[in-house]
């Protein structure tokens, strides 16, 4: 038995589906169209080439601030366990330390499980101590209390080294 | 227009879909059109508005394609159960609502910010890997054609496998956000091949391990696929190095045909899977499969049309199954070749938008948790349909949003949630507001 009716709808459903899917379709094509132009990719670590192939970037990543400034980094001098010359994105600030949850996390027995953060206040990022056990350096320095950082400060946990740009 | 406005528009195609599946069946059942179809598309569409109208509060810049694209999938669904069953898609219906209140409820929790979960990835790695186990647990556990997937706590029987492949995608996508680094910088190159050192090396072992106890525990091919595809591509796409994903497929294949020619229920099903028309085994084991590819050839261009899919007769079903695995073959049947690629083609634009989700986060675990759930979501697809047309050997997963089945669309909808909460972190960062 066919009913006519039963056909008719069967089409129906089968051409609001197509209809549907096209519509889809072209805007899912357009909003690919964008993202090949448009995406800002501020390199965290540059040279390594797994993170270019696939998109990915670093422990720390967001978009610049300002894009008229290059964003500030905190690039590695020598650590355990990181590589020598990776830079990490602070435009959202970073918390350091050996602990799970820190966002740049140290390989070294000196540091503490939550030893430094460096948070963005306005255009400058300031270093501050969260209470480590062995203490931050800064230029050399023990870290009193927070500190404004400006291209080229050195920061020292333990052994490793770091040294702040933008 | 706005992304939710568009969202909001896409959803009316959806319940038309309902209303026009919904009055051709009644057509067929009772050769009169009542406007009952009509309110089944409308309850199908306040259901979807609320959906709507969660993401347009909680994450008014996410994705705006996910929502209908899954919501025209559950359509697909409660249309060709109600054809079968109508007692069934009642119950399915059901199961829909509770799963847009968990869909609602995890959105809710984790608005603020979603990465709290890496916090507690190892907790999530056990109850995942207690959840697959759970089958195999006296008392609860359930033996179902040979593969154990299922349990049973009193009335209610759930697969937890379905729930099991979010918690392992989360838990991979925080142990490789911290390992990925180490994975390539410590390696020796040997022969072009990248050799991560042993101590890296050991987890990744480890997971393979895991996958082929699962085959032999479970006995299930299938999943243990799902499983270990999606491990693979988030390492290729945390490392970018395709040798690790060469050698993870040649060891998946390898341990697989030691263990199918050892466990007599993966045997069987790869000997259906060889040839379901040999004489000895059409009219056992390969009863199913054989069905279902003439069911699949029967459709033709454009199917045989709502309620006119040849089931069974009082004495004899030909299409066991139907509202589970084999519900694609039913809809191969009712609507085509046609209508098959339509169905296909929903899944494409779901995992479309899914890797462009991870493309667009800004961060590792983000884009590392968008892709592993992409890409399990999509090797469900490909193992059930993959199963359904012998491309590969069938097993039971469930064909997400659409077969019959609490768990799966309860736990698709939570992946869904988890993908949309991605979305909405990264597209509010690339809009320039304050995240």
């Amino acid at each position: 038995m066919l009913e006519p009716m039963a056909v008719i709808l069967k089409f129906a459903f089968l051409a609001v589906l197509y209809l549907f899917l096209i519509w889809m379709a072209r805007s899912a094509l357009k909003d690919l169209g964008r993202a090949v132009g448009g995406r800002a990719g501020p390199g965290t670590s540059p040279g390594s080439d797994y993170d270019q192939a696939t998109g990915m970037q670093a422990a720390v990543s967001g978009l610049a601030t300002s894009p008229a400034q290059a964003p500030p980094r905190l690039r590695v001098v020598s650590a355990p366990g990181l590589r020598s010359g990776d830079a990490y994105d602070l435009s959202e600030g970073a918390t350091l330390g050996r602990g799970d949850e820190a966002d740049i996390r140290l390989q070294d027995a000196f540091a503490s499980s939550r030893h430094a953060r460096l948070v963005p206040q306005g255009d400058v990022i300031v270093l501050e101590d969260l209470g480590s056990t062995n203490g931050t350096r800064f230029n050399g320095e023990v870290l009193a209390g927070p500190q404004p950082l400006h291209a080229g400060d050195a920061i020292q946990i333990g052994d490793s080294e770091f040294r702040f740009e933008r | 227009m706005s992304a939710r406005n568009r969202e909001l528009l896409a959803l009316i195609p959806a319940s038309l879909l309902v209303s026009f599946g919904f009055a051709a069946i009644f057509i067929e059942r009772a050769a009169e059109l009542s406007n009952v179809s009509l309110s089944y598309g409308a309850m199908f569409l306040a259901l979807c508005l609320t959906g709507h109208v969660v993401l347009r509060f909680l994450l008014p810049h996410a994705d705006p394609y996910l929502f209908p694209l899954a919501a025209v999938l559950v359509c697909f669904g409660l249309v060709v159960i109600y054809r079968l069953n109508p007692d069934k898609a009642l119950i399915q219906a059901r199961w829909f609502v509770i799963a847009l209140a968990l869909f609602t409820a995890t959105i809710f929790f984790l608005r603020q910010d979603f990465r709290v979960l890496e916090r507690y990835r190892y907790t999530i790695a056990v109850a995942g890997l207690l959840l697959l186990a759970a089958p195999r647990l006296p008392f609860i556990g359930q033996q179902v054609n040979g593969a154990y997937l299922g349990v049973k706590v009193g009335p209610i029987s759930f697969q937890p496998a379905e729930f099991s492949k979010i918690a392992i995608v989360i838990f991979l996508a925080a142990y490789l956000r911290d390992n990925r680094q180490v994975l390539v910088q410590g390696a020796k190159r040997f022969l072009g091949l990248t050799i991560p050192p042993l101590k890296q090396f050991g987890p990744l072992l480890v997971i393979w391990g895991l996958a082929m106890l699962m085959l032999i525990f479970i006995r299930d091919l299938g999943s243990s696929l799902m499983f270990f595809g999606g491990f693979l591509a988030l390492l290729y796409v945390a490392t970018n190095r395709f040798s690790f994903v060469v050698a993870g497929m040649t060891a998946f294949f390898a341990g697989s045909w030691l263990i199918a020619t050892n466990v007599s229920h993966v045997r069987e099903r790869l000997t259906i899977w060889r040839d379901p028309f040999a004489p000895d085994v059409v009219q056992g084991a390969g009863y199913q499969l054989a069905q279902s590819l003439f069911a699949q050839a029967d459709g033709g261009l454009f199917g045989k049309g709502f309620a006119q899919a040849l089931l069974g007769t009082p004495k004899q079903s030909i299409l066991p199954t139907p509202d589970t695995d084999f519900i694609y073959a039913v809809i191969v049947n009712e609507l085509g070749l046609v209508g098959a690629c339509a169905l296909l083609l929903v899944y494409l634009l779901f995992v479309e938008r899914g890797l462009r989700i991870a493309m667009l986060g800004q961060d590792s675990f983000s884009k590392l948790l968008a892709t592993g759930l992409t890409a399990v979501f999509a090797l469900q697809v490909f193992v059930i349909v993959g199963g359904v047309i012998k491309l590969i050997p069938l097993t039971g997963v469930t064909l997400p949003f659409v077969s019959y089945g609490g768990s799966s669309i309860v736990a698709n909808f939570v992946l869904l949630a988890l993908l949309l909460l991605v979305s909405d972190r990264a597209r509010r960062t690339a809009v320039g507001m304050t995240p």
